[in-house]
């Protein structure tokens, strides 16, 4: 035995309550994926109540958290406000994705056991990187999140479309992860440590050509994940392949990952260098909003629609980030907020919009906007439900949209950024017009069909609850902006 | 010699010439020197002295994927096992029953395995 070896090995302490919501959710994981193995065929179902059974669990944890403030596993694991609000919402939008996912998994003859395993895993990821607080811990996170979602896209093997979009996708989760890898690696040449809150003291200035390259790259490699132009092109095309309640998990469960991660690394690691960094999040963002909203203006398949609007809604939060500048700290807390906010709000109304379209599609099997003609008078619950939701994104009341946008202008102003406040204003417009015509189409135009839509209760009271949910938020704010400013960093 | 951290480029740059030289100046001092005198035998892909038979497209039999996925799950077991062994005398009971788990963890893609049928060779 090496005694050089031993010694540079010290055992970190470990606080497992701290780790309490991870433990639980990847046991659930493990349990998932066995009892699949015994259970026969008829019972599969009995894997989805089981999953929702430990994202409960793993709610209960996280609230027996609350107020908590501390780090373990040598500083790289951080339990805080941040992390546990993300960790909340992470497990709410899995109930809400394992409502959508029940009756389609089931009445198609899919591998439940298997994608409920993944889904959980995928969840799994997002706990983590919420508490990620080194390179190493926020990558194996990020990757916990996009590689069982890749399998999850091809879970219908014999589908052309399928194949595409999970083949897409994983071409896309390569590339980038291995341009986020090269620029971390320079992080760590820069630095000399993985530890976020090390190398924010000793990155030195901006600078330097390394530390721009280094930001720079890490940055190219998030926007892949979060599918920000010029980046994005891999997105409609796995949404529309994959299983629409996959595709809803990508959208929102997903893409909030990534975003949770882009805010730890730059609050967290790079704030001293925002000046290298919040000009090329301006651009971004401005390219993402702009051409994510005038691609969706011509898209017939509503999945796609919600893909591009999705991308499209991305960049409101990317606008938070352009906002940092060093100088200015209450400004900067603002946009952190507001980046918070809007995530969670975003989570839930398009976690909504694709309930609804999973709704319609599970008897007529129709994804094309054409066909939303006159849902008003086959389901109006559905079509107030849906055009809720779509109000929603487009950022008018009566659901908490309207917040979500309010808070980033506001922090866009108190920045005093006006050209990208001028750019969201534009692109506002110009996505309530995508928007509208959708749902002039649900209420004013005349149905082909006259029978309902027949919606299974599990579905009803997803959509409900997140209607109910937004719709509070709108009500009284406050329950959730106290939350996002405790969270700052 | 040329100083500064660009000027261990130009020390890269000699390399990588030298090498170039190496290997097509002694390919065109061979095509000078040699006779050339083609043959059927000579032209044959040369593959450790047996007579190519077939094309080179041989198919592998797809039994053999599943083979390779299980593989690297013992690959990796391997990876973690082999330095903790070196150290987890000085590391105690918390050490042995982390690496129980991830044993374990890694057992039920075995347990997968064999419940799916994949272990069974036809």
């Amino acid at each position: 035995m090496n005694p050089l070896l031993a010694q540079s090995v010290t055992q970190p302490s470990v606080d497992w309550h701290a780790l309490a919501p991870e433990l639980v959710m990847a046991g659930t994981a493990c349990l998932v994926l066995v009892a699949d193995l015994f259970l026969p065929r008829n019972a599969k179902w009995i894997a989805m109540p089981l999953s929702a059974a430990g994202i409960i669990g793993t709610l209960a944890a996280v609230v027996s958290l609350i107020n908590t403030e501390t780090t373990t596993l040598a500083g790289t694991f951080e339990v805080d406000a941040f992390s546990l609000l993300f960790k909340g919402l992470f497990c709410v939008l899995g109930l809400i994705i394992l409502a959508i996912s029940f009756h389609y998994f089931r009445a198609g003859s899919y591998y439940q056991g298997e994608y409920y395993f993944l889904l959980l895993c995928s969840l799994f990821g997002g706990l983590v990187i919420a508490s990620a607080r080194d390179l190493i811990s926020l990558f194996i996170a990020l990757e916990l999140i996009s590689i069982p979602g890749i399998v999850m896209v091809a879970l219908r093997k014999g589908d052309a479309r399928a194949n595409e979009g999970a083949l897409k996708f994983f071409l896309f989760s390569v590339l980038s992860s291995a341009v986020m890898l090269y620029g971390m690696s320079l992080v760590y040449g820069v630095t000399g440590s993985t530890i976020l809150s090390e190398i924010r003291t000793s990155i030195g200035s901006g600078d330097e050509p390394l530390v721009v390259l280094s930001v720079f790259f890490v940055v190219v490699g998030f926007a892949f994940k979060i599918s920000a132009v010029p980046f994005h092109f891999w997105a409609p095309d796995t949404y529309e392949g994959a299983p629409s309640p996959v595709a809803a998990f990508l959208s929102t469960a997903s893409k909030i990952g990534g975003f949770v991660g882009l805010l730890v690394l730059m609050f967290k690691a790079f704030p001293e260098v925002a000046d290298t960094w919040a000009p090329v999040f301006a651009v971004l963002a401005a390219l993402t909003m702009t051409v994510g909203n005038l691609i969706a203006l011509r898209q017939q398949h509503v999945i796609r629609l919600l893909a591009y609007s999705g991308i499209a809604q991305s960049g409101y939060i990317l606008v938070c980030l352009a906002l940092i500048n060093p100088g200015n700290p209450d400004a900067n807390e603002q946009a952190f907020a507001a980046a918070v906010i809007y995530l969670a709000i975003y989570g839930i109304m398009d976690l909504g919009a694709f309930a609804a379209a999973v709704a319609f599609a599970r008897r007529g099997g129709t994804y094309f906007i054409s066909d939303y003609a006159g849902l008003w008078q086959r389901s109006p619950v559905l079509a107030l439900l849906f055009g809720g939701f779509l109000i929603s994104l487009a950022g008018a009341p009566p659901m908490a949209g309207l917040i979500a946008k309010l808070f980033v202008f506001a922090a866009t102003i108190e920045a005093e950024v006006y050209w990208l406040a001028i750019v969201m204003g534009v692109n506002t417009v110009i996505a309530a017009w995508y928007y509208l015509a959708l749902i002039k189409k649900m209420f004013f135009e005349t149905p082909e069909l006259d029978e309902p839509v027949e919606v299974p209760y599990l579905l009803s009271a997803a959509m409900g609850i997140a209607a109910a949910l937004l719709v509070a938020l709108l009500v009284y704010p406050p329950l959730l902006t106290n939350l996002a400013d405790r969270s700052i960093f | 010699m040329p100083e500064g951290y660009f000027g261990s480029y130009v020390t890269i740059g000699v390399f990588a010439v030298v090498g170039l030289v190496l290997v097509f100046g002694t390919l065109a001092l061979t095509r000078l020197l040699r006779p050339n005198v083609p043959t059927r035998a000579k032209t044959l892909t040369y593959e450790s002295g047996i007579d190519p038979i077939g094309t080179g497209w041989a198919q592998a039999n797809v039994r053999y994927y599943v083979f390779a996925l299980l593989f690297v799950i013992f690959d990796v077991e391997a990876v973690f096992l082999f330095p903790w062994a070196t150290v987890f005398e000085d590391l105690g009971t918390q050490a042995f029953v982390e690496m129980v788990i991830f044993i374990g963890v890694l057992a039920l893609a075995l347990l997968y395995a064999i419940k799916k049928r994949v272990l069974e060779w036809l």
